[in-house]
């Protein structure tokens, strides 16, 4: 088969699923990030630093491994980049880590509770004045010749970096008939705020101190949020944007802080892409079984809903039908566990719950450089044994 | 006024429970009684976590109000007066992780339960784990992760914990989303907790019991 047919036919393949609809096989969607550096025989620093290197390490797995589409580099960031402007809230292997060490995110108030009202009245400004020199060495003067020259740098490298991207996924496309799995990226308002912002404690905190700010903050958010989702996809709309869901899991928050502070906006996001014709890949990260009712509230097929902790039988029961699931083969089974005992567990999963199409095969959540070969290679091996129809 | 203290504290009344404290203070109530009180709030806040009462926001405001009470309380205790502890632990998220958030709570009921708590904080080495055991002679040393590339890190701290011959004095305890029984057992860890009042009755039953 050439390398367009087979393109053509894994697009249908995890399209028809996205959809709602039973294709010719269970599509196979990996979250691999780091595992294909280790598998590549490249080091984390070189995928950090070296964009060719971070796109070769897929080429690797796409040479050895059948599956239907693509996330992406294993790493999400050119570390140049962000050394171009002093990034201080990350730490890279080759940098302030040893050569084979996962990134780290550091995460601290960044946002004052004080910040609010000028973020609320004006977010990008507040950001650009305020909070990018509280982050960034070099901006640490706005308006200084060396701030300039950051901005300058960070652009260029930003440039470079999707540009790269963009020239990859076509390289996939072109020589190995590999599709992307997902097309842009957003957030959950909660999240943005949460996340970056005021960080875990300030959040929970201004949840009983500050009620009102938080709701305004997030309500802010929400046309940002689908500004960014539409303009990291290209406007693509036959692939969802990818969405990381963190502190709406459960039990983060309690049932009425959830549907006042988290679920409004968030769902105002995903309606507001929706209505652009562009699918949100709910990315629940966590066990979100409490809110499945909440979330079947979303138009039909406006997410795909992927499964990490949460119930699969209960998301089964209460989303199945109106939207496509995805999960959950658990990241300690890939790292820990044997060939026998994920092909095992891939089998029931996909008798449970593929039988009526609208299923995709992936990890319960993002992978690390841990996981063991032999166990992509048995999940792979399940997922066409028992995942055709 | 004590009971209510109790109360406030474990319904989350803030600027009620710091007045109430600070008037059983200069009413002449014994700092070490309203410390007692704050356990016994904990106590009720942790049983209304594990009921699905509370939730995550909940535990940090109540850790919040402690910590104001209790700095309150031991600024008008007599010095040299050491408080009798339950026991010690060693505790921090493992090398090569940064989640904090289940370590600082399973920390922080630690401490309301009357343990001496040493915590390390993440992305802990093995070597900062040996040398804090050798300093403080802990009883129980807890490890943290929420990444499954942290059950090598888990496994490397206990080996490195048994190479410098301090495996016998202490019980391991270890904990985070991804763990259980079956990683326990692989790192060479003594338990696992589900939650941080399992930890809790992990660490008193091994107290007791040695």
């Amino acid at each position: 088969m050439g390398k367009e047919e087979l393109f053509q036919e894994r697009f249908n393949r995890y399209t028809t699923a996205l959809k709602g609809g039973k294709p010719d096989k269970v599509p196979i969607r990996l979250q691999l990030s780091e595992f294909m550096a280790a598998y590549a025989g490249i080091t984390l620093q070189d995928i950090y630093y070296d964009l060719d290197k971070n796109i070769a390490a897929v080429d690797k797995i796409l040479a050895d491994f059948d599956m239907d589409v693509i996330g992406g580099t294993p790493s999400l960031w050119w570390a140049g980049q962000h050394d171009a402007v002093g990034a201080k809230y990350l730490k890279f292997a080759g940098r302030e880590l040893e050569e084979n060490r996962q990134f780290q995110y550091v995460e601290d108030e960044y946002m004052l509770a004080d910040d609010y009202d000028a973020f609320i009245a004006d977010p990008t400004k507040w950001i650009l004045e305020s909070y990018l020199p509280r982050i960034h060495e070099e901006f640490a003067e706005p308006g200084s010749y060396r701030a300039n020259l950051a901005l300058i740098k960070g652009t260029a490298a930003m440039m470079m970096s999707t540009g790269a991207s963009q020239q990859a996924g076509a390289h996939w496309a072109k020589d190995f008939g590999m599709p992307l799995s997902i097309a842009g990226f957003s957030k959950a308002p909660f999240d943005t705020l949460g996340d970056t912002l005021r960080g875990l404690k300030g959040i929970m905190m201004d949840l009983r101190k500050r009620p009102d700010k938080v709701l305004a903050a997030t309500e802010v958010l929400v046309a940002h949020n689908i500004f960014y989702g539409m303009a990291t996809s290209g406007g693509d709309t036959s692939l969802p944007a990818f969405m990381p869901l963190h502190r709406g899991s459960y039990p983060f928050l309690n049932p009425k802080q959830w549907d006042t502070f988290y679920w409004p906006s968030l769902k105002a996001v995903i309606e507001g892409m929706w209505k652009l014709g562009k699918q949100t890949l709910f990315y629940a990260e966590g066990n979100w079984t409490p809110y499945l009712e909440k979330i079947a509230e979303l138009p039909d097929h406006s997410i795909v809903f992927h499964v990490d902790q949460t119930d699969m039988a209960k998301a089964k029961a209460v989303l199945g039908g109106r939207f496509c699931l995805s999960g959950n083969v658990p990241n300690t089974l890939l790292a820990y566990g044997k060939p026998g005992e994920v092909k095992e567990y891939v089998k029931r999963l996909l008798n449970d719950y593929a039988a009526d199409g609208a299923f995709i095969i992936d990890s319960a959540g993002v992978m690390q450089a841990d996981v063991k070969a032999e166990n992509i290679a048995a999940l792979i091996e399940a997922a066409r044994e028992f995942g055709t129809y | 006024m004590s009971e209510k203290l109790v109360n406030l504290i474990a319904d989350l009344q803030e600027e009620e429970a710091l007045a109430t404290a600070r008037q059983l203070i200069e009413g002449g109530t014994d700092p070490m009684a309203i410390l007692e009180r704050c356990r016994e709030a904990t106590e009720i806040v942790g049983k209304r976590f594990e009921q699905g009462q509370y939730f995550i926001p909940d535990l940090l405001m109540s850790g919040e109000i402690l910590q104001e009470i209790s700095e309150l309380a031991k600024s008008r205790m007599k010095k040299g007066i050491t408080t009798g502890y339950a026991g010690k632990v060693v505790m921090g998220t493992v090398e090569g992780d940064l989640h904090d958030i289940g370590k600082n709570i399973v920390a922080f009921f630690m401490e309301a339960n009357d343990f001496q708590v040493f915590d390390l904080g993440v992305d802990v080495t093995p070597e900062k784990f040996v040398e804090k055991i050798r300093e403080v002679q802990p009883d129980v040393v807890g490890m943290s992760g929420l990444l499954t590339v942290a059950f090598k890190a888990m496994k490397e701290t206990v080996d490195a914990i048994k190479e410098a011959g301090l495996r016998e004095q202490v019980k391991i305890m270890i904990g985070g989303a991804p763990t259980n029984e079956q990683v326990a057992n692989s790192v060479g860890a003594d338990a696992y907790a589900k939650d941080a009042q399992h930890g809790i009755e992990l660490a008193k039953h091994w107290v007791t019991s040695c």
